[in-house]
């Protein structure tokens, strides 16, 4: 059995790789079956954990008084369902106002605490500490997260002084994608590595 | 009607989401505590009704027998086999088939996917060599710099370009990268605020 | 090689010794006698800013801790229900320290479930390198309490007050001045070119909202673009496609190009499979972007929200077909990528910007304006910060420390 394993794994990672040459019908078969058979662990797994865990176990917990407020979450879920239904289909968007209304004021916190607040907190710092070198690199710090800002105004045209701060913000911000372009494409290739030696050591036995 | 219930539920589903970062009370926290269950539970009624587009369009393409539709014979095969491996009475989570099939379909596939990263970030890279703009120039040479400190063969050279890479991960990159988490807090608190006051609502469908 | 394990390990805690030595020559731990002398001054109070379940207890060290004898190792926190006891022990604290926060369960069945509302006493005993202990007087009542209104949050309340106020108030003003200017984004005036080159084509067109969940705000924003993008395909008679990777995200995007196909006026030439479901796990979903992007050959592709190690795979398919290729996500690692392989990139906030730009509508554009001010807010925070740490104000950078 761990025979067949490996080779469909082998014969699976061939069908991939072999889309690098262009589209053919072993990748196409190879795609074919991870959609549906991932599809389908997916639903297995959130079915058993979710459906089952979390609402079937969940309702019959007679330690929590408060279980049976978990029927309001099925409620919703059966409401969602109305849109095989034609008719009633437009039920279905109370479920999703719930999700999308509760998602919208949880991340507006979350991000407005981490993104804004925490960030700001982190950029007022003492600048004119240290020696020589310490300062400028502060500087460079401050003037590009100002820059950067500055970068990003919508409603003020990009002229003048104001338009030099956003094209020094533009270029700080190329910058950093250049760095973090660069730090990723080394990891990458080590990844790489690791497939081939899945190739030539576990499944043709080349590699010591 | 139709269109001003949804819009009521997502201001009072939002208007409470935010507001019981404020309330540490136990009553703010239970609800906030089922609320969250209820969105795992819609969650796995939304992918039974994706699940069943699925089905749908695939049986679809094999009935009226469009181009390539035996692929999507395959597709629904695998679905099949993994739902049915997956039932109570062949163990569930702990079924023999179904752990196999994911040990050895699912992970070197995966794994293979994700090895191809190397290869279009190598056609990547030969793309960002040929920029002609000179920001374009800028980004390369940053990425130069970063991909070059890891390279033993510099000699005297190794040092300053060590430094240099490390400068840049520590100051401009971090000026950048506070940035732009600032822009994006203030882009997403606006997206929620106008989601849940009802004035972006192109979302909520109409009649 | 042993030996010199052993010689280097000797070595390194006799420096260690001398060190400790030399840092408090004064004080030397005398082997324990007699039991150290209590902590004082102990006095409990309820956590701030929580559900109750919490009780904080705050002592001065013992006399025999860091001096005296100095041979107290740690302080034993007790509670009781009443003065006289008895007491249960909940909990230590290392020598030294000066605080202990007494939490607990709100579970009654629970070992350590905490009431609320009822009058506890605490007692702190320092215990010594022999075992032996001195116990505090004993503190309290005090009872744990839940609060409705987290103070330690009140800087972050008047920020999102101020914002929306700003976001509401530039609304109403975009309202009765229709004439806002805003700066031209590439990404975003490519849209129409992109549109219509695929009409001539007479290829489809591809978006795709990446990995993001209905829980992430950049999927909602993608949403709004993908609202203001269909409803123009529409007008175009060009094909969409909308392959998605989280089923409730698919049937927002169902109903979102539902109604933009009914808005335009063309509501029989909405097609329910051209959004569908492919699957929720990332690298199938890639597959199967990618073969749809080989096989349909996209004029164009969109990349709009959450992506992660996918992006480069499908901008790269997507250069290699030679399609017209407008991104953006909230994801920093994967800018980069986005930046190399497509055509034009929206960077971070420009992502949440893009339906406003799209739709042109002054209600939209309003709240552009109120990000612009909370950015020059910000930065003129930045500016003050600098100037307070100059004269030593540690108090105005306290207002931007968030507690929890």
């Amino acid at each position: 059995m761990e025979a067949i394993g490996v080779w469909t794994a082998a014969l699976a990672t061939i069908g991939i790789v072999s889309f690098l040459y262009k589209d053919n019908v072993l990748y196409r078969i190879c795609e074919s079956v991870f959609i549906g058979t991932s599809a389908g662990y997916w639903f297995v797994t959130y079915f058993w954990d979710n459906l089952y865990r979390k609402f079937y176990l969940g309702i019959q917990d007679a330690t929590d008084p408060n279980r049976f407020f978990l029927w309001f979450g099925v409620v919703l879920g059966v409401l969602m369902l109305t849109r095989l239904w034609g008719k009633i289909g437009w039920l279905s968007r109370w479920p999703l106002a719930f999700v999308v209304g509760a998602t919208a004021g949880l991340y507006m916190m979350t991000f407005f605490v981490s993104n804004a607040m925490r960030q700001v907190g982190a950029t007022i710092m003492p600048i004119f500490r240290g020696n020589l070198p310490a300062i400028i690199d502060n500087t460079v710090l401050a003037v590009g997260v100002f820059c950067g800002l500055v970068y990003f105004f919508f409603s003020k045209e990009h002229r003048g002084l104001f338009g030099r701060a956003s094209r020094v913000g533009i270029w700080i911000l190329m910058i950093t994608f250049g760095a973090s372009f660069g730090y990723t494409v080394m990891s990458r290739m080590s990844l790489m590595l690791g497939r081939f030696d899945f190739l030539f050591g576990t499944w043709l036995g080349i590699l010591p | 009607m139709r269109k001003e219930i949804p819009q009521f539920i997502v201001l009072i589903a939002g208007v409470f989401m935010a507001m019981q970062f404020f309330v540490p009370h136990s009553y703010s926290q239970f609800l906030y505590r089922y609320a969250l269950d209820w969105l795992i539970i819609i969650g796995i009624f939304a992918l039974a009704l994706a699940v069943w587009s699925f089905i749908r369009v695939s049986y679809e393409k094999i009935q009226r027998k469009a181009d390539n539709w035996p692929y999507a014979v395959v597709s629904l095969a695998g679905l099949f086999t993994m739902v049915f491996a997956g039932l109570w009475f062949m163990g569930g989570l702990e079924s023999y088939l179904y752990r196999h099939f994911f040990s050895f379909i699912m992970i070197p596939i995966q794994s293979t996917m994700y090895a191809l990263l190397a290869f279009f970030i190598a056609s990547a890279a030969y793309r960002a060599f040929r920029a002609r703009s000179l920001l374009a120039t800028v980004l390369l040479l940053a990425a130069l710099v970063v991909m070059l400190r890891f390279n033993p063969f510099l000699g005297p050279l190794g040092e300053p370009i060590a430094r240099l890479a490390d400068w840049i991960l520590n100051y401009p990159n971090l000026a950048a990268k506070r940035a732009i988490a600032m822009g994006i807090g203030l882009g997403i608190v606006a997206t929620a605020l106008k989601v849940i006051l009802g004035i972006e609502r192109g979302y909520m469908g109409k009649d | 090689m042993k030996r010199t394990m052993i010689a280097l390990l000797l070595m390194a805690a006799l420096t260690a010794a001398i060190g400790r030595a030399q840092e408090n020559p004064a004080v030397d731990p005398v082997p324990a006698a007699s039991p150290p002398a209590p902590p004082t001054n102990v006095v409990a109070a309820d956590s701030p800013d929580d559900p109750g379940r919490s009780v904080t207890v705050r002592w001065q060290v013992s006399a025999d801790d860091g001096a005296g004898m100095n041979n107290v190792i740690q302080y034993k926190v007790f509670r009781g229900e009443a003065a006289g006891g008895p007491f249960v022990e909940r909990g230590v604290a290392p020598s030294r320290a000066t605080v202990y926060v007494d939490k607990g369960t709100e579970a009654p069945n629970d070992p350590n479930f905490f009431p609320n509302n009822t009058d506890l006493f605490y007692k702190v005993a320092a215990v010594n390198v022999a075992g032996e202990t001195a116990e505090s007087e004993v503190a309290g009542p005090v009872q744990a309490r839940e609060q409705w209104y987290n103070v330690g949050r009140t800087p972050t309340f008047i920020a999102v007050i101020v914002f929306t106020a700003f976001t509401l108030y530039f609304i109403a003003r975009a309202r009765k001045k229709a004439d806002l200017y805003i700066r031209p984004l590439a990404g975003i005036e490519a849209v129409d070119e992109a549109i219509g080159r695929a009409t001539e084509m007479g290829r489809p067109m591809l978006y795709v909202f990446g990995l993001g969940t209905a829980s992430d705000i950049a999927t909602i924003a993608s949403v709004t673009i993908l609202s203001r993008v269909a409803k123009k395909v529409a007008e175009y008679q060009t094909e969409l496609i909308v392959p998605c990777y989280d089923p409730i995200v698919m049937t927002i995007a169902q109903e979102t190009v539902k109604t933009a196909y009914y808005d335009a006026g063309r509501p029989d030439a909405y097609k329910e499979d051209s959004v569908y479901f492919v699957t929720q796990s990332q690298f199938a979903y890639v597959a199967a972007v990618n073969g749809t992007i080989l096989r349909e050959l996209p004029a164009t592709n969109f990349y709009l929200g959450k992506f992660f190690a996918e992006s480069l795979l499908l901008a790269e398919t997507g250069a290699l077909a030679g399609s017209i290729q407008i991104s953006g996500t909230d994801e920093v690692a994967q800018i980069p990528f986005f930046v190399v392989a497509c055509d034009y990139t929206l960077i971070g906030e420009e992502l949440y910007a893009a339906s406003a730009y799209l739709g042109r509508e002054p209600k939209l554009m309003g709240s552009l304006k109120a990000q612009d001010y909370a950015k020059a807010i910000i930065i003129i925070c930045a500016v003050a910060g600098v100037a307070a740490s100059l004269f030593g104000w540690t108090w105005f950078v306290e207002l931007f420390r968030v507690t929890n």
